[in-house]
């Protein structure tokens, strides 16, 4: 009976832990603005970082804000292998030196339906995968995210944690050299707060947002499809492509409209999140039906 | 009707609660759905807890009031549905109501509920007594439906799980006796 009340007084003390995250340090960078997503209309910095998908930390939205301070982002190094003539190890700090960091705002569409505008920073995956040079047998490429239950909190909970781990996807080649993939670093004039996949993750705007991998610690070149995490939980639900796609519904719910955050109205989904110019080609003869 | 003006108010303190965040709430449509759909699961959970609570303190007398109150929130959860979901297009209730599993499980709980509300009626409520038991139903379908609203499944829902076996297992022992429940049910719940 005293839950409205015991609601009450949990989320005034939320507001106050949010109101500390706000002061957490996020180091400057530098980069050039382009001219991607000039006409979108930008969510706030605020919907950005306390609204997550991080199941490593909880599965609330509102969690991973609070315990993501667990993290240690520094040092931080990746390392890119496999199928390559030059495998190599880098840190967070070299790749931060190494290529130019540009921002791009792109619409991001989270499979629940949810949908975001953000200003993220970054550079093109393919910068880096130039550098390891794929050999022929590279067909696609697999990413994975740190494994490290101390820093993670639902990783030691075993058969019991939220999700398999570590969390892996992966891309097909053509997919990771397009202009469009980013290694996202930054957001909002700054390094990316770690909910959001600090220090370094990956950014696929035309497809959902599951794809988009956070706090990377390997990249590697490989022949077969590697079997992503939320594919190998319910193939049925969830794809290897992933693909935005209005005309093709989760079987639970509608893909057709999707909720903005900060909106109490809908909006049309855009096919390929409005990507379709960019990317379609990549996918021309698929069926999309099929290739969820 | 001092305690009852008093749970009358008490009910609301969620609803109350919703609005005060609504303004703030980053995806408003998903915080409707999930205030809504909790407080009506948890009331309909202290509706059917009553009865067994009957020998410790016998509040059978505010069962309806509590009742209509989940009928209530159900409802503020079918309107978010139709209003701000669906943006009052008919055509898409429809189709989603009949494609999709999720929705369908929603809907007929949610039928059932409004049958049980409007029926609850102290003048015509004993010629439907019987059928109040469709609740069992409910709360079957409606364990289903929560589930089904998460992409994976957290404690809450392993906590609506096993109030809902709790509940059809005490319904199972009381209508067909013990010796039935031992039979089929007693490696499940051990009591």
């Amino acid at each position: 009976m005293k839950l409205g009340a015991a609601t009450i007084l949990s989320s005034s003390l939320i507001i106050e832990k949010l109101a500390a995250i706000e002061n957490e340090k996020r180091d400057p960078l530098s980069f050039k603005k382009t001219s991607f997503g000039q006409n979108l209309d930008l969510n706030t910095f605020d919907q950005a970082s306390k609204y997550n998908n991080f199941y490593e930390f909880s599965l609330k939205k509102n969690e991973p804000a609070k315990l993501a301070h667990t993290l240690k982002t520094d040092p931080w190094s990746i390392k890119i292998s496999g199928e390559v003539e030059n495998p190599f190890t880098v840190s967070l700090d070299e790749i931060k030196n190494s290529y130019p960091l540009e921002e791009r705002i792109y619409r991001f569409r989270c499979v629940e339906a949810w949908a975001i505008v953000l200003p993220w920073i970054g550079f093109p995956l393919s910068y880096i995968l130039k550098k390891a040079k794929p050999n022929s047998k590279a067909k696609y490429v697999k990413f994975t995210t740190l494994y490290d239950p101390k820093q993670f909190p639902d990783q030691s909970k075993g058969v019991f944690g939220n999700i398999p781990y570590p969390y892996v996807e992966g891309l097909r080649i053509d997919e990771a050299m397009n202009e469009l993939t980013l290694l996202g670093v930054g957001m909002y004039g700054k390094s990316l707060p770690k909910q959001n996949g600090a220090p370094i993750r990956l950014v696929v705007p035309w497809k959902y947002g599951f794809k988009s991998i956070k706090s990377i610690v390997s990249i590697e070149l490989v022949e077969k499809e590697p079997q992503n995490t939320w594919k190998a939980i319910n193939p049925r639900e969830y794809g290897f492509y992933a693909n935005v796609n209005p005309n093709v519904d989760h079987p639970r719910w509608s893909q057709a409209r999707e909720r903005k955050l900060g909106s109490f109205f809908k909006q049309r989904t855009l096919m390929f999140n409005g990507y379709e110019k960019e990317v379609a080609g990549m996918y021309k003869n698929m069926d999309l039906r099929k290739f969820i | 009707m001092k305690k009852k003006i008093l749970l009358f108010l008490v009910l609301l303190l969620p609803f109350a609660n919703m609005l005060l965040h609504l303004q703030s709430a980053i995806d408003p449509i998903k915080y409707i759905y999930i205030q809504t759909g909790t407080t009506a699961i948890s009331l309909l959970i202290v509706a059917l807890l009553l009865p067994w609570l009957k020998r410790v303190v016998n509040l059978l007398r505010y069962r309806r009031m509590v009742g209509l109150f989940v009928f209530f929130y159900a409802f503020l959860h079918f309107l978010n549905f139709f209003v701000l979901d669906a943006e009052l297009s008919i055509s898409f209730v429809i189709k989603q109501t009949l494609d999709k599993p999720f929705i369908y499980l929603g809907m007929i709980s949610f039928s059932i509920l409004t049958f049980m509300a409007v029926t609850s009626k102290k003048s015509i409520f004993r010629r439907f007594a019987k059928w109040h038991q469709l609740v069992y139903g409910a709360i079957v379908l409606v364990t289903i439906h929560a589930s089904m609203s998460q992409k994976v499944l957290s404690i809450v829902e392993y906590f609506y799980i096993f109030i809902m076996i709790f509940f059809i297992a005490r319904k199972l022992k009381e209508r067909f006796g013990f010796r039935f429940f031992k039979r089929y049910f007693s490696t499940l719940v051990p009591f």
